[in-house]
This record gives structure tokens, sequence and C-alpha cells, in this order.
């Protein structure tokens, strides 16, 4: 599987590197990882809760990252097995400043999956993980936020991380919304509450009408 | 014998009980102190195993034991091949690789077992597998049956020079010069992908081994329970009787349950004679699609050489068929394939040249079909291209190339899966045809119907494709037949019985030899203690092999019923008649004797009887047919295709069969009713999805498309009947032939509907998608 795109993070390319390259700020981007310890200079192990769709559970893994040039760009290596199969690729990241002091991020990888995921969840895994990227991103965005706000008023950094929870629920609005436009989606739900009122309203005057009958 | 039951429509005996869930299905089998089995299964298709470790996996509450390769020690052993190897023939290679129980060294497939899990409960067993680590390290793997012969390509099996499992030539006549005397050559690569046989019910076994006793019992989902005793009593040290392998209902076999024997029958007989307690294990649906095995995966690069006036001077193909990780039923599939690449055609000049490569995939043995219906749409295809080069009708082409009525038995001179001379015992193969062509109304559709909706902007196309059907071969089956004290009939067989209407069609059999009612006739399948002589339910061949073993099991107990009756009614043999369950003296009903009287006479318990009397009214035999009997038919559907969607719609479909005496209308109609459906599926449904990784990627079905009845048309059943000269009953087996033919008749009525496009349909199956890309290629 082919992953490729791009985001913007509202900073500069350095505070960008610097979070990339955190394990800890890392862990709290993907919400489900449980653990990611710095074993070697450039290698990473930890684990992940994970669902795609009817497949759930915990992934080990190992990350190793190469090829580094501070702060344009590096290789990832991820390797990834659990009880519901297995997962490895490789991903090219890399920086470049914007002209108006944001940094644009491009990333482009191959994955492989096996196991229950692949055989099982085969027809969610494309949307879910472009979509767990995307809200990974996010989450490092407002971590950078809140970073550049401490850093600026000399404070602790106040950053609550989304919970499993929330991260899971984002991902789920994004998968629904590739099955049926989210915008249709919003359509329905307004326009069957505005009928809905509609019709109360219509009820109420038409029978407080009759009471005064 | 008067035929009374036998060609009767008669609504099945069996059904009543699986109608009101009272019939005995694996999972059903409840044996007190019964554990639950769950197997750790490799998620990767090509792997080497370095470590496993259990130990966690041990350490679970209501685990009582955790088995590797490793704990079998001398009992970890290759299984024995189902079928026998090739004989030493000249240009033959064959490499033997069989599955193993668990997996010591390397993982040739997904879903390969590594570890088996016993516990209290189902539950546990799977939570504890989750326990279990086993520390893989993946190879590239084998997927594309194409390239696995490349020089470059990882090797499935490490003691191997390449990944070619056999490699095989059959020659009949010259092709090469009859290439050479042709008018028109043409040449095509075809291709048919993976199916699954997709049973409604997966496998299932419960093993329980009586320590006590010395006594194994096997409820097992199984089509060949002697062959499984007789195997599993070798593998274990243990006498024949020792072990009793039953199987009971099984909601459908379609050919994988044939295979023996899978790693879970040997694992789990070996772990129940470890632990002394039964244990159950149900496949599950997953498991289904990764560890039992499936069907297709061939590419033919095919040539036919034919005159201007279309007779066809000779067909070649060389292909390549994918056996998957192992080769347990050795060449049954390809040879099957070759047996069904002349069609029911009379062609002069054949040369077909097969190699089998090891993949790493699922293993392949026969599902529904087995290979006949790669061979038909190879035949049925390059008629097509040659009809249309040639500019000639395609009905007109087939008639002019069809086996003559008079040309029976016809030798085709190559050999057959059993490596005997392939030989097509009898036929009418042009009536089946012209049948067909008329139910269709092909005349009439092409010239009226068709133009007339095209007209209309609705791009509708008909197939129509004639077909043989190798079935009912030997080597034998037989059967005991006992008239019982209270006058009813026990028949006993070996076959298992799948859903093939067995109890019914036997009993038909059974009830005009002896003058009963099939009500009256119990007939038992698939039990080693009842019947212990026997091969197995595959090939199409109950209804001719065991067929003919309980009619002439049946008819030996009508001469010892003749016999007795003779003295007790002082009436000669040929003046008396068996009816309603009663000898009687004909003319003079009054004076009659009950068959169960019969019987309670026939096994006196004082007194002195006649040296050389055999007790009761019993029989046994069997039978074994000379070579198998060949069946044909033909089929014609006519479908509109959505040029937008390319959803198709079946209007119609018409199949006329001969599987020579029909013993069961309806239950014959039932078969083709299942086959066609099957056919369906394999043309535009079906088909398992392997990345280059050898990864199944639509392992569910809910990705998986079996189809449903909305998909299924209604189905226009007509018939021929040439009865066989190969047994009594003139029977042919019908169990395969609905899905043979179906492919080629598709692609034809495809291509029909889109001629517009001037598409080729050159593979199966094809989907929505694939057709569209099909389409839109040629538009680029």
């Amino acid at each position: 599987m082919k992953l490729e795109g791009e985001y913007v993070f509202d900073g500069p390319r350095e505070a960008v590197w610097e979070l990339v390259r955190d394990p800890e700020v890392l862990a709290t981007a993907l919400p489900g990882t449980q653990s990611l310890e710095q074993v070697g200079e450039n290698e990473y192990v930890g684990n992940m809760h994970v669902r795609i769709g009817p497949v759930a559970g915990v992934f080990d893994g190992r990350i190793i990252v190469s090829d580094e040039v501070p702060p344009e760009s590096y290789t990832l290596a991820v390797d990834g097995r659990g009880a519901p199969g297995f997962g490895n690729g490789t991903g090219h990241v890399q920086l470049f400043e914007q002209d108006d002091g944001k940094t644009l991020m491009q990333y482009q990888g191959d994955m492989q999956v096996g196991g229950r995921l692949a055989s099982v969840g085969q027809r969610l895994i494309d949307t879910a993980s472009k979509s767990m990227i995307q809200q990974g991103l996010e989450s490092l965005n407002n971590a950078l936020q809140a970073r550049m706000v401490a850093e600026a008023e000399g404070t602790d950094v106040e950053y609550v991380p989304p919970t499993e929870a929330e991260f899971a629920a984002a991902v789920a609005k994004d998968m629904a919304g590739e099955m049926l436009p989210s915008r249709q989606v919003i359509g329905i739900v307004v326009a069957a509450v505005a009928a809905a009122v509609v019709a109360m309203v219509v009820a109420i005057v038409w029978l407080g009408a009759r009471k005064e009958d | 014998m008067t035929k009374k039951y036998l060609g009767q429509r008669m609504t099945r005996t069996e059904d009543p009980r699986l109608l009101t869930g009272q019939a005995l299905f694996v999972d059903d089998v409840q044996v007190p102190g019964m554990l639950h089995a769950a197997f750790l299964r490799s998620d990767y298709a090509h792997a080497r195993l370095k470590s496993i470790d259990v130990s966690a996996a041990k350490g679970r509450t209501g685990v009582v034991a955790v088995f590797t390769a490793e704990d079998m020690g001398d009992a970890w052993r290759p299984s024995p091949p189902n079928v026998s190897p090739p004989p030493g023939m000249p240009g033959v290679t064959f490499h033997s690789r069989t599955p193993v129980p668990l997996v010591k060294d390397k993982v040739r497939h997904a879903g390969e077992a590594l570890a088996l899990v016993i516990a209290e409960s189902r539950y546990i067993a799977e939570d504890a597998v989750e326990d279990i680590w086993a520390e893989l390290e993946p190879l590239d793997a084998v997927v594309d049956l194409e390239t696995a012969l490349d020089p470059d390509a990882p090797h499935v099996h490490d003691g191997l020079e390449s990944n070619l499992a056999a490699h095989l030539t059959q020659e009949k006549g010259d092709y090469e010069a009859a290439r050479d005397q042709a008018d028109v050559v043409i040449k095509r690569r075809l291709a048919i992908d993976r199916c699954a046989a997709g049973a409604m019910e997966n496998r299932g076994i419960v093993a329980h081994w009586d320590p006590k006793s010395e006594h194994l019992t096997l409820w097992d989902t199984t089509q060949a329970p002697i062959p499984i005793r007789n195997g599993l009593a070798a593998l274990f040290g243990l006498a024949a009787p020792q072990v009793r392998v039953i199987a009971p209902f099984v909601g459908g076999g379609f050919g994988p349950k044939i295979m023996l024997y899978y790693p879970e029958e040997v694992v789990l007989t070996w772990a129940t004679m470890q632990l002394g307690r039964p244990i159950k294990w149900i496949e599950d649906r997953r498991e289904n699609f990764f560890a039992t095995t499936q069907e297709r995966g061939q590419v033919h690069h095919a040539e036919i050489a034919v005159t201007k006036e279309g007779r066809v001077l000779g067909i070649r193909h060389d292909f390549v068929h994918d056996t998957g990780a192992y080769n347990p039923y050795g060449l049954t599939i390809p040879l099957n394939t070759q047996s069904h690449s002349m069609g029911a055609y009379d062609i002069p000049n054949y040369y077909s040249d097969l190699k089998v490569v090891f993949t790493n995939k699922t293993i392949v043995t026969p599902v529904r079909g087995a290979g006949r219906p790669q061979g038909i749409f190879l035949a049925e295809r390059l008629l097509d291209l040659a009809a249309k080069e040639l500019g000639m009708d395609r009905l007109e082409i087939r008639k002019k190339n069809l086996i003559p009525p008079d040309a029976f038995p016809y030798e085709h001179k190559i050999i057959d899966q059993a490596f005997a001379p392939l030989i097509y015992d009898s036929g009418n193969y042009a009536a089946t045809l012209e049948k067909a062509a008329a139910m269709i109304g092909y005349e009439e559709f092409l010239k009226e119907e068709q133009p007339r909706l095209r007209a209309e902007g609705k791009h509708v196309g008909l197939g129509i494709v004639p077909f043989v059907e190798t079935t009912g071969v030997g080597p034998y089956e037989g059967a005991r037949v006992t008239v019982e004290t209270d006058g009813r009939v026990s028949v006993a067989t070996g076959v298992g019985t799948q859903g093939q209407g067995h109890f019914t069609s036997f009993a038909q059999i059974v009830a005009d030899q002896l003058g009963v009612s099939p009500r009256d006739v119990r007939v038992v399948t698939g039990d080693t203690s009842e019947f212990h002589w026997g091969t197995g339910t595959f090939a199409s061949r109950g209804a001719v092999v065991a067929g003919n073993a309980i009619n002439a099991a049946a008819a030996s107990v009508r001469k010892k019923v003749l016999a007795l009756a003779s003295k007790v009614l002082d009436t000669p043999e040929e003046e008396l008649e068996l009816v309603d369950g009663l000898v009687r003296v004909a003319g003079l009903p009054d004076q009659s004797v009950g068959l169960g009287e019969l019987a309670v006479m026939a096994n006196p318990l004082r007194g002195a009887v006649e040296p050389g009397t055999e007790p009761g009214l019993e029989s046994t035999d069997y039978f074994g047919p000379q070579y198998g009997a060949v069946a044909n038919g033909a089929h014609a559907l006519i479908l509109e295709v959505d040029p937008e969607t390319m959803m198709i719609e079946i209007k119609r479909y018409v199949t006329v069969e001969d599987c020579g005496t029909v013993l069961n209308p309806l239950i014959v109609d039932g078969q083709i009713h299942g086959g066609v459906a099957l056919g369906i599926a394999n043309s535009y449904y079906e088909q398992l999805i392997y990345d280059e990784n050898g990864q199944l990627l639509n392992a569910s079905l809910a990705d998986y498309l079996i189809p449903t009845a909305t998909e299924i048309p209604r189905v226009e059943i007509g018939h021929e009947v040439t009865p066989s000269p190969l047994n009594p009953l003139g029977s042919k087996g019908v169990g395969e032939g609905g899905t043979i033919p179906v492919p080629s008749a598709f692609a034809q009525a495809i291509e029909d509907a889109l001629s517009d496009y001037g598409l080729e349909v050159l593979e199966m199956p094809l989907s929505p998608n694939r057709l569209f890309e099909l389409v839109h290629q040629r538009d680029a």
C-alpha cells in the first residue's frame, strides 16, 4: 500500500523538526500508543492499540530513523506485529520552509500489511490509515502550538493530547465521510431536525388555536 | 425388477430431519469431558520459524495443553499423499511435497498452523493463542504462477531446484503437422483465477481416544471417512478396527473435504491420544479461507488450428497450474483439465505441456469441477475465436466438430486422471446441444430478439456451449443390504454424504429390487463401523459407483429372498413377485409371506440348517467400473450488460444434461441448480485475491462474494438419456456438470452482448470492475 500526502504546520521548520523527533510527543500524537521508548540513537520500540473496522488489537513495534538531514528530511522504517497481524514499511518525510513562517511536510511511504488486518480489514485500511495520519498530524500541530505559546510566555506547556476515544471518533467520522460525503450527512440531519421543529411548532400553534375555540 | 421408484421425482427422505434441526453435524457432538482446540496460524505466507514461546499460553487459567511441532517428536511427519503419484512414465517429472501437522522450520502459506492450544473452552483457547509469541523471519513470497519458475524466484521448498512440482506432456497425433495444414491458427493467453469452495459448514473434528478401550472415535466433516480411518490407524500404529471415523451430516463438501489428511486431523488425533480426553475443533470462516484447500488457478498459452470450413485440426496448450504450498493431490486437477481440453469434440491432433508450480498460497485440491471448467473454457473459447475469424455461426462450427453418436466408445488416446486411457463411453452430443439451442430459442433470438433489443439500446447477448464431464471413476465402492425382522431394509455404504440426497436415491434403488417403499429403507453412509470398505465421495461418483454397489447388494438379497420364499410358499421363484414388503405368488395375492417373517426364518434360534447356508437376508457387494462414465450436456444463457455499471442480469439460463439413467430427477435438478450457481460465481463473483506477499485480501464473506438467490436466475432444465454401458443402472455422474461449462457460456454471452466494443474475454472470473477495465483498455 502506498501512502502519500502533505500537511502544513503552523510554525517554523526547526520547531517542527524538534517535535517530530521527540518520542514523547510522537507517542501522544497517535493515541492508542501505549509506550514509545528510545532504545538506541535512532531506534524506538513501543506498542500501540489499533482499530480498523472489525479488527482491533495491540501492535508491538519498532521504528528506526535513518538518512537524517536536520531539519530537512529523514526516513522511517516501521515494523509492527500483534494479534491482528503485522505491518511494516518505510516512509520518507521532508520538511519545507514556507514564506509565511509555516512548514510544509511531505511524506511518501510503502506499507505492507498482513494477517487479519489485511484479510478482513482490507476494505477499510486505506481510508483508516490516511485518516489516522491526518488526525495524528493535527495532534502534532496542536502540540506545536502549545509549545510555541509556552516558549513565548515562558510558561509550562499546556497541551492535552486527544484521548484514544476522541481520536477513534475522529477517524470513524472520516471513514463515514468516505462512504457518504459528510456535507450530505450534515445536510440530511439538518433537514430532518428542521422538519421536526417545524412540525412541532405547527402542532403547538394548532393545538393552542384549538383551545381558544 | 420393475422400476416403480427409480426415476421418480421423490422428495428427499432426509429433509424433514435437516429442516427441523434434528440432523447431527459435527458441532452437535458433545462428549463428557470434551476440551476445545484453537490453532495459532501464520500471518506470513513465507517465513522461517526461528523460535516459538508458548509459556504465557500454558500459564493461562483453563489451558490444558499447548503443542508445537517439537512436542510431537516422531509423530511429526508429512502426510502420505492423497492419490498415488504418477507411475514412472517417460517424460514425467513429479516432486511430492505433502502438508505437515504443524510448522517446524518454514511457513509456506498464510494460515499454516504453528501451534495448537487445548483448553476448557474455545474462548480460553482463542485467548491463549494470542499469548503465544512466534519469532518468524519473513521471506519473499512466490505468488504469481507465471513467474514462479523464474530463475530468481524464491523457493517454496528448500530441497528442490526450483518451484516446479511437476512436468508432463501429452500428445495425440501430430499437432505441428496439423498446424501446417491449417488455414487459420489462433493463439491466445487464457487465465482462470482461484476460487474457494465456500461450503456452508466449515470443517470440524471431534477426536476422542478412550485409553481404557484403546479406541479412537473421530467425528469429521470429511468426504472420505474410510481412507481417513485407514490412514490414521497406520499413522498411529493402531489396527483399523480400533479407529471409527464418522462423517455425519455435512453442510456441503464440494471437493476440499476429500483432502486427506488435513493437518488438523492428524494433530488432533495425536493430541487426544496424549491427553486421553475428547477434543473438539470447529473451523471458523477466516480459517476456512486459509486452511481449507482451494482451486482453479491456471494460465494457458493456447492455440487452435482450423480449416476454412471450420473443421478443427488440432489444439495445443502450454499451461501452468498452481498447486499452492504443497501437492498432496498429485496431478488429478491438471490431468482433468487435459481430459476436457478437447471438449465434446473429435479433435485429431493435440499437444499439451503441463507445468505444475509451488506457490506460497493455500493448497490446491479439487473444488467442484476439478480442472474440468478450465479445459472446457480453453476448448470453447478457442472455438468461439475460430468462428469469429472464419465468420461462421458458433453453433455451426460446434456441430461440425462434435464427436458423433456412432463413435462411442471414443478413445481419446491420452491418459486420464488415473493414468489410464481416456475413453468417452457413450452419448449423443449433438442431441443435447440442439435441445439447448431449441430451448433458448437460438435462431429466433439472434434473428429477431437481439436486433430488436439492440435497437432499443440494450446490450443483450447469448452464450451456448456443449461440454463433457468425466464421472463415476473407480476404483470401487461397496454396500451391505439387510432385510430386518420388521420387514424394513438397512443399507450401509462407505461414501460420505454432504447433501447429495444419497439417503433417498440409494433407497429408491433398494426399494425397486426388494419391493418395499423407499421410506422403509434406512441408509447409513459415512460411518466406518457400519461399512469399512470404500474410497469416498468425489468425482461425481456416488450415484454411479456406490449406487451400483447398492444395486448389486440389493439384487443379491432379492435372490436370497426369492429362494427362501419359494420354499416357504412352495412355488417356483419365477412365479413370485416382491410387492409392498411381501413376497407374493403372482396372480394369487392371498398367498404371500412378509419380508420380515422371511428374515426371522433366515436366522433361526434352534435347529439345523443346511451346510453352506448364510444366516439372514443380507448381502455385501461391490462395484468397480472398467473406467469412468462420461456425462455430457449443453448450457445456454441470455444476459444483459449495463455498459455504464457493467452489472449483468441473466435473463434466461438453460441446461440440457445427459447423465444416463436418472435415479431421481428432483435430486438431479438440485445438483444442476447448485452447480450452475457455483459456475456463475466462478464467472462473475467469487475470486480469491492475493497480494504480492501472498496475503489473501478478501478472507471474509463480506469481501468474497458468494452469490445469493438474487443473482442466480431460474434454471430451465432439459434431459437427454443415454444410459452408460459401463454399469447395470446405466447411470453417469451429475455433481459437477452444472458448474463446468458456465464460465465458457458466460464469456461468449458477454462478448456477444458487448459486440460493439470488440471485446475478447480471455480470463475468468470477471467482475463489474474487471469488465469495465477490459472495455476501457480496448478504448485506450
